[in-house]
Formats: structure tokens, sequence, C-alpha cells
């Protein structure tokens, strides 16, 4: 078989049957492809209607040359590159008229298309007003909100467009987007879980845990999973906080877990999760919280069965607690930053229930005079590889894929991780990193006191 | 528009010419121009279609005919049209990957020859992060390069377009070399073994170390070099206490075959060699070494037959060579591999030297000189490299990369006992003063049309090509 057969994105360029050749005349100027290059589109869009309608060259009153680009975009799977003459937004409007919107969106902000070792600092999206933003949310299209003051800004997937709504916050520290055009709200210093229509700027729910001491009860993290959306809740009052389960459709309430009283001084393992993360893998979900006191920062992770409402795993931190934890269900792992060392520590997942499983991927130096290193450290998964942030530089952690054969005398047991700087030099530094959001073929950051959101993606083709 | 007169085919039948309907615009070619590509392309296995009669409906294609009329227009005359201008590198080499005709795009596209007395920085390779250099391979003849940066490995293809990226469980590769087309030999002079990687799918294939069962010490060895020959790779090994040798390794089971020179590494005469290269004439491999410090330069070529074991020939500096050059040690050697000649670059003076390697002796050297005033202010002292790529000796001193190239035609007649080669090279910047102030050159390697430059602490590496066409500066 030739080779170009298998480079066709439906296995059919060459057509010999006269009768799947389509002819269109767009604007006056006269196109010709096959059905099955025009059937990509969709059983719903404009163009694979039109061809089943008529018999002869059917008229489309619109512009041949964007006409000619969402073709290619329909042939190839790329747009070309005479594509960009024009501006993104025009195309965008014109693959809505034709109904082919997704293989737009798709061949310019597909998610496999994120390249973690190529990563660029793109673009600057600038933020109007005063605030830095204080939360980012994305959607796995690549469009992103992003909370500054008492106002979110959306910016669609090709980030050309922008809106922005006012909330009832003062600040909105958790922002959970559940749709491109729904979000969720919450704050540390507002009661109540929002949920929050972007478009139309409406609050479409109002979603209030029911604690024992009838005061007000705050959000401290959001989280979601496919089908449930997860908010830990602390009353107003600080001595109850607890994690509740919504289901993401009706956002009524399914369950309730890990409900914490804390009565007197025993703080130990009753602080409210500040971080949710789902791990499809296992099909659990990882509920984190740390609190800083006099005997320094203790910390605690459990694994929690939703269906049962019972924790699987706790993790308990006392000697090098987390500054911040993510679970990772590609490695799989989870992964921290020590707030003592600022080091990066794994856990294999497949030691699920061991007592101590961290490893320490740094070079494990000690501790100089109690400086705490890893104080407001990020760290988040993304596809195979592990990004933190350590004041105002980005670390990419990757696996290196041994072969069997080699003994590796560091790393995990046999799984050897490596880091490396995100950025060129000129990139480097800068304003701490308070917030790091993936979408899309995109990463975005903010940094401290910046009223704006870096864009970072690889180079290559699109805009 | 398209449908030029191909008066000019061969053929005088009317079977020769074709049709082709591409994405609705009628092409009119003759067979062999579209024959001329791969013979399993799809514009080849088109032609290969029996020719009903002449009225019969063009075959449809259905791709671009803008680009379709680029490549036409390539099959016709063997180079590219000005309309190729509007369409990217990426897009002409996926399209003429589409209808097999990706040599010819390869052919059109790539530099003129490369010639260090007219060459120019077109582009720097910045890879995305840890972008500072550790080592690269200019790789295979078709101006693609690997770079090893952070522990990372990047490749760019013959349009320097980025492949791949993958990291290895090295922090810091300091050699490298394609062993195959997707495959590497990298290390580290701060970790152990030589280890192979595939590119392409970003796994680690295996390893080698260097161990002896008879003596413990030997451990850790870490590889300063690395050259390969069709069947074995070379490369030089070197322990924490000094202690090195040059391991000649299966290129296919990577299990060690043979080891050559193990030196005890106690003086500069038998440190471990910091480069290698494999003559395919001769099947020899040559070794050198160069160390610095307080009372200058010092180091050997040595030349080692891998079949037999033995040293053919070797050289130290200082000890051996002419008294008039004593304290005006190497600071680098090179092989010209085509030629068969050793190339040193002298520390002192900053005179390059060259010597048939088919007529070694007690002192083969053979000084060049150069009387091109506007070089007069340029001497050695400082950090020197050197590196042949077809027939033309580049050398950077410092920042600035200069070209030694011979004069053809030089009848034998003119040449005079005692100046033999003052003729037959002459020695010129390549690049511009500017140029020089980006760092001290680190390494300089050719590969395909190309001429790739990296510096001391600059991100990306430097490609130098030669053009056909003018810069045109308006002043207006």
């Amino acid at each position: 078989m030739p080779p170009f057969v298998g480079s066709l994105p439906n296995g059919a360029g060459l057509s010999k049957p006269e009768s799947n050749i389509v002819t269109l005349d767009v604007g006056g100027q006269i196109f010709q492809t096959t059905k099955q290059t025009l059937s990509l589109a969709g059983s719903e869009s404009l163009i694979s209607r039109i061809f089943d309608s008529q018999s002869g060259a059917p008229f489309i009153d619109r512009d041949p040359e964007l006409f000619s680009i969402l073709l290619s975009l329909l042939r190839t799977g790329n747009l070309p590159s005479k594509a960009k003459a024009f501006d993104i937004q025009d195309l965008i409007s014109e693959s809505e008229f034709y109904g082919i919107e997704p293989l737009l969106l798709n061949s310019l902000s597909n998610p496999s298309q994120f390249d973690a070792f190529n990563l660029e600092k793109s673009l600057v999206l600038a933020l109007n007003g005063r605030d830095s933003p204080s939360a980012i949310a994305t959607t796995p299209c690549g469009s992103m909100h992003v909370a500054h003051g008492s106002k979110i800004t959306s910016f669609d997937w090709s980030l050309r467009r922008k809106s922005t709504i006012l909330t009832q916050f003062t600040a909105v520290d958790s922002l959970l987007a559940i749709s491109p055009s729904v979000a969720a709200a919450g704050a540390t210093d507002f009661s109540g879980l929002q949920i929050l229509d972007l478009q139309k700027g409406l609050v479409k729910e109002s979603l209030n845990w029911e604690n024992m001491t009838r005061s007000s009860s705050t959000v401290q993290a959001i989280g979601s999973s496919p089908e449930f959306l997860f908010a830990s809740f602390e009353s107003g009052r600080r001595n109850s906080n607890s994690i509740m389960v919504y289901d993401l459709q009706s956002f009524s309430p399914v369950i309730e877990i890990g409900q914490n009283e804390i009565y007197g001084a025993d703080i130990d393992s009753a602080f409210p999760a500040t971080k949710l993360n789902w791990v499809s893998c296992y099909s659990l979900l990882m509920a984190s919280g740390s609190h800083s006191g006099p005997s320094g920062v203790l910390g605690s992770i459990k694994f929690w069965d939703i269906r049962s409402g019972n924790v699987v795993w706790e993790l308990k931190e006392q000697l090098d607690c987390f500054s911040d934890v993510t679970v990772s269900d590609n490695l799989p792992g989870i992964f921290k930053v020590g707030v003592n060392t600022g080091e990066v520590f794994f856990a294999d997942l497949r030691n699920f229930g061991a007592e101590n499983p961290w490893v320490c991927l740094g070079d494990k130096r000690k501790v100089v005079n109690g400086k705490k290193e890893g104080v407001g450290c990020k760290i988040e998964s993304h596809g195979n590889q592990v990004f933190c942030t350590k004041g105002g530089n980005l670390e990419l952690w990757s696996e290196v894929a041994l072969s069997s054969s080699k003994k590796s005398g560091d790393g995990s047991g046999n799984r050897v991780f490596r880091k490396n700087f995100l950025g060129r030099v000129n990139d480097m530094g800068g304003s701490k990193i308070t917030n790091l959001a993936f979408g899309g073929n995109k990463m975005f950051v903010t940094r401290k006191d910046q009223q704006n959101v870096e864009v970072w993606q690889s180079s290559g083709r699109g805009f | 528009m398209e449908d030029r007169n191909s008066e000019s085919a061969p053929g005088p039948h009317h079977n020769d010419r074709v049709k082709l309907n591409v994405g609705g615009k009628l092409f009119e070619t003759t067979l062999s121009t579209i024959r001329s590509g791969d013979s399993d392309s799809l514009l080849a296995v088109l032609s290969n279609r029996p020719t009903n009669e002449p009225d019969a409906d063009p075959v449809f294609i259905d791709r671009d005919p803008e680009i379709f009329s680029v490549l036409l227009s390539l099959l016709r005359s063997n180079s590219l049209p000005s309309t190729a201008r509007r369409f990217s590198k990426q897009e002409l080499a996926d399209e003429a990957l589409y209808y097999g005709i990706e040599s010819h795009l390869k052919a059109a596209m790539s530099p003129p020859p490369f010639t260090g007395i007219d060459a120019s920085l077109v582009v720097t390779i910045r890879p995305a992060s840890d972008g500072r250099p550790s080592a690269f391979t200019a790789a295979s003849g078709d101006g693609s390069v690997w770079i090893a940066h952070g522990g990372q490995i990047s490749s760019y293809d013959w349009n320097l377009v980025h492949t791949a990226t993958i990291r290895t469980h090295l922090d810091d590769v300091t050699s490298i070399r394609r062993l195959w087309p997707e495959i590497a030999a990298i290390g580290s002079e701060s970790a152990a073994g030589l280890h192979i990687y595939d590119i392409s799918g970003g796994r680690h294939v295996g390893s080698t170390h260097w161990t002896d069962p008879s003596d413990p010490r030997i451990y850790k060895a870490r590889v300063t070099a690395i050259a390969d020959s069709p069947s074995s790779v070379f490369a030089s090994f070197d322990c924490p206490h000094r202690e090195n040798c040059v391991l000649v390794v299966d290129k296919s089971t990577l299990q060690i075959t043979s080891q050559l020179g193990r030196l005890s590494g106690n003086s500069a005469k038998n440190m471990v060699p910091g480069k290698l290269t494999w003559l395919p004439e001769t099947g020899v491999l040559v070794g050198s070494a160069v160390t610095s410090g307080a009372f200058g330069y010092s180091g050997y070529i040595r030349l080692w037959d891998p079949r037999s074991g033995e040293v053919v020939w070797e050289t130290n500096e200082p000890g051996s060579g002419r008294s008039s050059r004593f304290g005006d040690s190497f600071a680098d050697v090179e092989v010209d591999v085509d030629e068969s000649i050793l190339f040193k670059i002298c520390s002192k003076s900053g005179d390059l030297a060259k010597a048939d390697m088919r007529h070694l002796g007690d002192d083969p050297w053979v000084y060049l000189k150069d009387k091109n005033p506007s070089m007069r202010n340029t001497t050695g002292g400082g950090s020197s490299v050197i590196h042949c790529y077809r027939k033309q000796v580049f050398a950077g001193r410092e920042g600035g990369l200069e070209v030694w190239s011979r004069v053809e035609g030089i009848e034998k007649g003119v040449e005079r006992e005692g100046e033999e080669c003052e003729g037959l090279y002459r020695r010129n910047f390549v690049d511009k003063v500017e140029n020089s102030e980006r760092g001290i050159i680190k390494k300089i390697e050719g590969g395909g049309d190309r001429l790739f430059v990296s510096r001391e602490d600059a991100e990306g590496i430097e490609v130098w090509e030669s053009s056909n066409s003018s810069v045109v500066v308006p002043v207006l």
C-alpha cells in the first residue's frame, strides 16, 4: 500500500467514482471535494446537509477565501498558513456558519497538542482594573475564567473574546469551571458556594452547608469529578467543617463526608480541606488540608470513598508537611512540595496504604536554619508531567522511561523523575506565581501583583 | 492559469499528457513530470494508471489546488516558485509528503552548498526550556540537529522544525552521537556510563558501563567522548581516580567487545581522550586530549588500530615537534575525515597546522600562514576550537569564527620549498564583530549545508548558511 493512504484523515483522498465528488459554488468560486471530506464536518453541520439535498452545484453566498481555509482544515485537519492573514475571529464566525467550529477548536486548542517540553511564554492577557488574579479555572477546550477582586473575567478558547461579570464576593478564593459558561465560585469570607452563569452574570444556584452552630458556611475548596461537584465548607466560627458532594448536573446534595467538630484544643486532623482532587484511576477523592501552629505545620491528606463516605487512606503530615499537593492519574502518584525543604516528594499510588510512602525527588539538602523554602509553592500535574512553582520559577518534573535492565540508584525504587526549569533565561524569575492551570494546549500562570494572565503554549501550528 | 503548454515535453503522443483535478482546479502536465517523484508516491502511482481515452475525466485529488500548483512547478523546474513563500515550510513539507515528492522539496528548500567564505547567521535555534546547549550533534547530513540541553535532548529536522524533546535520566549530557537515524548514544561528565536513547520513542534503550572484575577501582567511569563506525561504538571512559580507556562496544548488542589504550591518567600524556574520531578509510581511531594549566596547554594525539588494539602513531605536546614551536602546543585537534588530514590549532601563536595522515612521522606538521592584513591582530592565547567540514577548517577563537579555505587551481610549480602551503589556504572571518560578542565559541559542527555553533553561556545554537540571494539594505 502506498504511504500516502495512511496520511489521509479519512483514508479517502483519492476518489474514483464520480458520484463521490461534490462541487460547491462559494461566492462565485467553484470548489470540488469529496463526500468523505465534507462528512467529517458532522451530520448536523451546514456543509454536510448541503450536498445531501441537491444534485447540482449548490451556491453558498459566503466569502470563498475563508471557505478555502476551512476546506483545507477539513482535508488535512490543520489550518493552512494563509489563515494567518485573517483574524481568528473571522474564522470562528465563518466556521460557526458552516457548523464546523468543533473542528476548528480541535485544530487550534487540542489538549493533545500540549507539549510540556516545548512550552514558551507566548501571550499575556491583560485584566482591567487594579485587582490581581486570585483564582483561575480552565475547561478542557482551553477557555479560561479568572477571578480578580469581585469580578470574574472569562476568555473563550481562542482567548480573543472576553466578558466580565460582577459577583457578590469581595474576592473569589476558589473557582472551578463546570462548562465554558458555568462556574462554581466560593470564598473563605463569604457564606455559600455559588453556581454562576458567566454569560448572564447571574447566580444560578447558591449551595449552603447547614452546620451545627447555624453560622455561615464559607468555602475552602472546590473540586469535581465527571459526575460530582465537591465543596469543602467551614463554619463561620471555624469550629466545624465538612465536605459536601453535589450532583454536577442538578446541584442537589448527594452525600456529606468528613464532618469534623472541633471541641477545645483538639485540632489535630480536623483542619478543613483546602484542596480537593479527584483520583479517577481509584475513584477516590483526595482532600488535603494543613494548619500552621506553634509546633510547625501539620497537615493531613485523606482519600475518601464517596460512595460509602469512609476514609480509605489517611496520610498525616508532621515532619515536612506539604505546602501543596497534587495527584496524577497518568503517572500514577501523589506529589507534594515540602513546606520546610521546598523539595518535591513523590508517593507511588501503587503503594496505597503505606505508612510513609514519600520519596524525595530532590537532592535532599539539609534544611538551612529552619527557613521555610516551600512556603507558597504550588504543584499541579498535567498529562505525564508535574509542574511545581518555586517563587517566580516553574519546574517541570517528568518521568524517564528507563529500560528494565537499568538499575537506578536514586528516584523511587525503579522510577526516575527529573527536573527542568521552564522558560528561557529572560522568562525566568519574575514575581511569585500564585496560580497555575491547564486547559486545551495551554498553560495559564498568574503572578503576585500582576494584573494579567500569562499564557504558555508550544510553538508550532496555529496562530 | 495552470494549463501551461507542454510543448517542451518530449513525447509527441497525446497519451503522454495527464490531466488532474485537484480540489476543483484542472491541471495538465506530462507523465514524465509527475513520474519524477519517488516510485511509490501518489503521483507516480497515478501516472501508472492505464490512460484510457483522451477525453476521460481527469483524476480527482481532494487537496488544496494552490499548494499543488507550487509543488507541480517544483516538479517541472526543480525549484520552488516565488508563490511558495505564501505557505509555511511545514505546510509544504506535509503536502509534499502526501504526494510523495518530499525528496524534491528537500532538494529545493535546502540551502546552497555551504562555504565558509560566504555564510551568514540565519537563525538561532532556541529550545524552550533550559536552553543552554551542553552538547549537540549535526547528526546525519541533511541539516538536522540534535541538541542536548539541561538533561533533555531536542531534535530538529532538516527544516529546523522542532520534532521532539525527550528527558534523559542524566542531568548534564556532555557528549552525544547519532548511532542510527533515531538512536542516540549519550554520555555525561557528571554521571557514569554510556547510555542509548530512542529519540522518537523517548525511551532509554540500554546502558554500558566500564567494569573490570580484577580491579574494583574501575567503577563509576564517565564518558568523555563518543565515536562510531558502522559496527561499533567507541567511547572513552574516565574513572574518578582518572584511570581511563576507550571501550569498543558492539552497536547492536551493546556488549563490550574490546578495550583500547587503558591509561593511568596520572599525567597529561595519559589522560582520557576528550575527542574521538573514527576514520572510515583506514579504520583507525583518532583520540586526542588537551588540558590547560598554569604552564600552558599540553596534550596528545593517538591513533589506534581497533582490530589489533595497538597504538599506530602518537605525538605529545609539549615534548615532540619542532623546537621553534616550543611552548606553543595545540589547543584543539580535529581530523578531516574525507581528506585524512590532521589539523591542530596552536595555543599561543594561534597558528593552524596540518599533517597528512598518510605520511605521519616525527614531525609531520606543516604550519599554514596567511598574510591577510585584516587578520593581523588575531593571535591565539584564548580558547580555541577547530572543526573541519567540506574541506574547510573552521576555527573559533574566543567569540570570533574564522575559516581556512583552500584555494583551488594552484600549480605545483609555484610552490616553493618551506612554504608549500602558503598559497593553498586562505584565512577569513566568517562572522562580524558583533557576532563575536555573544560569547566564547564552545563547539562548531557542520551538517548538511549548515554550520552549527554553540557559545558558552548563550542560549540556543546558531545556524549559519550560505545563500545565493543578496542582502539588499535600502538606505532611504
